[in-house]
């Protein structure tokens, strides 16, 4: 029994030596209680009946005859390492308790491999579990959960970096263009200036410092270097402005017709269309087929 | 064909049956009642003195009977432990399902309805284990429907001991999320600790005998995928139970470097016992063992309800004290004190 817990459960903390204490130092002893308690030998605790002979005695009773089979018992001790487990270190306790187990598999395994008795269960032995097959749906489900989960803070994560990354980049990438507008419309300034110097006379050498700026070959381009504009669909009459929101309702309206079925355009029917108007005799035809064509392509 | 004995001019069927059982006991099938065995041979004995027995296998010498009958009687340990299991009346749904759980994994136990707890609940449980049969009983109790003790009795006459149970966790859990063959043998696995003194040498044996399913139950399944961990940490029984997975192939050998694959899930229940106290008898009795570092969480709600309540009186007392303090040591006047008194 180890005298060196000072932190025990709530239920173990030995705390009749504060119903002895008067109530006034309860406020001092509180803290100072912590310590009496790792003192084994209180007051009331001398009373504690413990009567060996008498469990001896039972225990002689109670237990199997020497020489029954260990198949019978299936028990194996395993020692405990020098230091004790702390008690309130849940994983440290868990590890004590997970590799107990774990060696006392190994070594009930390895004699049972030597009796030669089956011990392992085959894979297409079907029986009754002790969990019903619903409830390991259910843990299997919540498992795929939480893997989900984390996979997707993952992603987040990931993308708030790029973003910042990106916007870094992008950062640098604005202020070069910015200070090489600066460097071209200086060097402007100072070939005007120097033509006026010169006093416009020599053409040839200005022209020829003129072609200087002009000769990386990517000066004069628009729209600040190569940024393409995605083109405007021929059918799109929205002018190729609101592009995105348009198409994210078109996902949505293309899912509801499929589940439910074109529902058509409100009364477009009875609307004039190219052909109508040249049709001088009438020309009911089909009814909702012809009305069919009418901007309707869906 | 049976075995005719000219003597008494009978068959002995006697012993054509329980030759027949002895094969089956030894082709490692389960049955009911091999007592019987131990007897048969006996009266073979009587009946046909000289003749060889004529077993499926060929005919057996009698020598060959007579010490393998000697080795038997000893080995003739059938163990047919039976526990009942049972609760008070007013228990709260985590602690039932604790004992549902125990029911489960427990083949050879049986459950009872719920017990009346005002009554003499001594007299009326050693009445119920007896009425069952049961050689002990795990009664679980619960008070104020808070506290869950767990009497663990071994009938008619052998101690009983009373713990207190903390730390529940059921089956239920999602986060435990092994699984095992109901009715299969648990392995169980002790702590040394264990051996080191004497209650807890006869909490082992108790716990041997009651979480041990007997061998040839005919409710227990045949391989051995679950192990049982129970560990004395901080004067705590602490209860474990874990899936075995192991790479194999066959049933009656691991893959080669399987042992060092091998891998435990956590199937549940999880739990912690306190013993309070060991009894001599059976619910009662006299005290053998008291453990004193208990202490019964009644006591402990006590105990913090009156450190609360002392909690305004203590302020009072602080703000007295401090006026008294302030009066005894009165401040020196701040020389900064009406320095923005002035600009108004």
């Amino acid at each position: 029994m180890s005298l060196d817990d000072d932190f025990l459960e709530d239920d173990e903390m030995n705390m009749i030596n504060e119903d002895e204490a008067a109530s006034d130092s309860e406020a001092e002893s509180l803290s100072d209680s912590d310590n009496e308690i790792t003192e084994k030998l209180a007051e009331p605790t001398k009373t504690a009946v413990y009567n060996r002979d008498g469990l001896l005695d039972k225990l002689q009773d109670i237990s199997w005859p020497e020489d029954v089979d260990w198949t019978h018992k299936l028990t194996v001790e395993i020692d405990q390492g020098p230091q004790a487990v702390d008690v309130n270190d849940d994983l440290a306790r868990e590890m004590a308790f997970y590799t107990q187990a774990l060696e006392g598999t190994r070594q009930a395994f390895s004699k049972l491999q030597e009796m030669g008795l089956p011990f392992l269960r085959p894979a297409d032995y079907y029986a009754e579990m002790v969990k019903s097959d619903t409830h390991m749906e259910k843990v299997k489900s919540k498992l795929l959960y939480e893997k989900k989960q984390m996979e997707e803070a993952e992603e987040r994560r990931k993308a708030r970096d790029n973003k910042k990354m990106a916007k870094e980049v992008q950062s640098q990438k604005m202020k070069e263009r910015a200070k090489q507008k600066k460097d071209e419309i200086e060097s402007v300034k100072k070939w005007r200036k120097q033509r006026q110097q010169s006093g416009f006379s020599e053409k040839g050498g200005g022209a020829g410092e003129l072609d200087l700026e002009f000769s990386n070959g990517k000066s004069f381009q628009r729209g600040g270097g190569g940024k393409k504009r995605p083109g405007v669909s021929p059918g799109d009459r929205s002018g190729g402005k609101g592009k995105a929101a348009s198409r994210m309702g078109n996902k949505k309206r293309e899912f509801r017709d499929s589940k439910f079925g074109h529902g058509g355009r409100k009364g477009l029917s009875k609307q004039n269309t190219a052909e109508t108007t040249n049709d001088f005799k009438g020309g009911f035809r089909g009814g909702k087929a012809g009305g069919g064509n009418k901007r309707q392509k869906r | 064909m049976f075995d005719f004995c000219p003597k008494t001019l009978k068959y002995n069927l006697a012993a054509v049956y329980a030759n027949r059982k002895e094969q089956k006991k030894q082709m490692g099938r389960k049955r009911k009642h091999s007592e019987t065995e131990t007897a048969a041979p006996a009266k073979k004995d009587d009946s046909a003195p000289e003749r060889p027995k004529r077993t499926l296998l060929g005919w057996k010498d009698k020598n060959e009977d007579a010490e393998e009958s000697k080795a038997k009687a000893a080995s003739g340990f059938r163990n047919k432990e039976k526990v009942l299991v049972t609760c008070s009346r007013r228990i709260s749904f985590r602690y039932r399902h604790l004992m549902l759980n125990m029911v489960s994994l427990l083949p050879h136990c049986k459950k009872d309805s719920k017990v009346e707890a005002k009554s003499s609940k001594g007299a009326t449980l050693n009445e119920l284990v007896e009425l069952k049969g049961s050689s002990s009983c795990l009664f679980f109790e619960c008070r104020k429907h808070k506290d869950l003790y767990m009497w663990m009795v071994k009938s008619p006459s052998g101690p009983s001991v009373k713990f207190l149970v903390n730390a529940v966790h059921t089956m239920e859990e999602l986060k435990l999320t092994g699984n095992h063959l109901k009715g299969s043998r648990p392995l169980l696995t002790f702590s040394s600790n264990f051996d080191k003194d004497v209650h807890w040498k006869l909490l082992k044996e108790m716990l041997t005998q009651v979480f041990g399913i007997p061998k040839e139950h005919r409710k227990s399944k045949p391989y051995h995928d679950h192990v049982f961990a129970f560990s004395i940490v901080d004067d705590h029984i602490w209860f474990r139970n874990y899936q075995i997975s192991v790479p194999h192939n066959e049933a009656d050998k691991v893959a080669r470097g399987g042992l060092d694959k091998m891998t435990l899930v956590e199937v549940g229940p999880r739990f912690c016992l306190n013993p309070i106290k060991i009894f001599g008898g059976s619910f009662g009795g006299p005290t053998l063992y008291e453990n004193p570092f208990y202490v019964s969480p009644n006591q402990i709600r006590a105990l913090e309800k009156r450190n609360k309540a002392g909690k305004f009186a203590k302020k009072i007392k602080a703000k007295t004290r401090r006026k008294r303090h302030e009066l005894s040591n009165p401040l020196e006047p701040d020389e900064f004190a009406d320095m923005w008194k002035d600009d108004e």
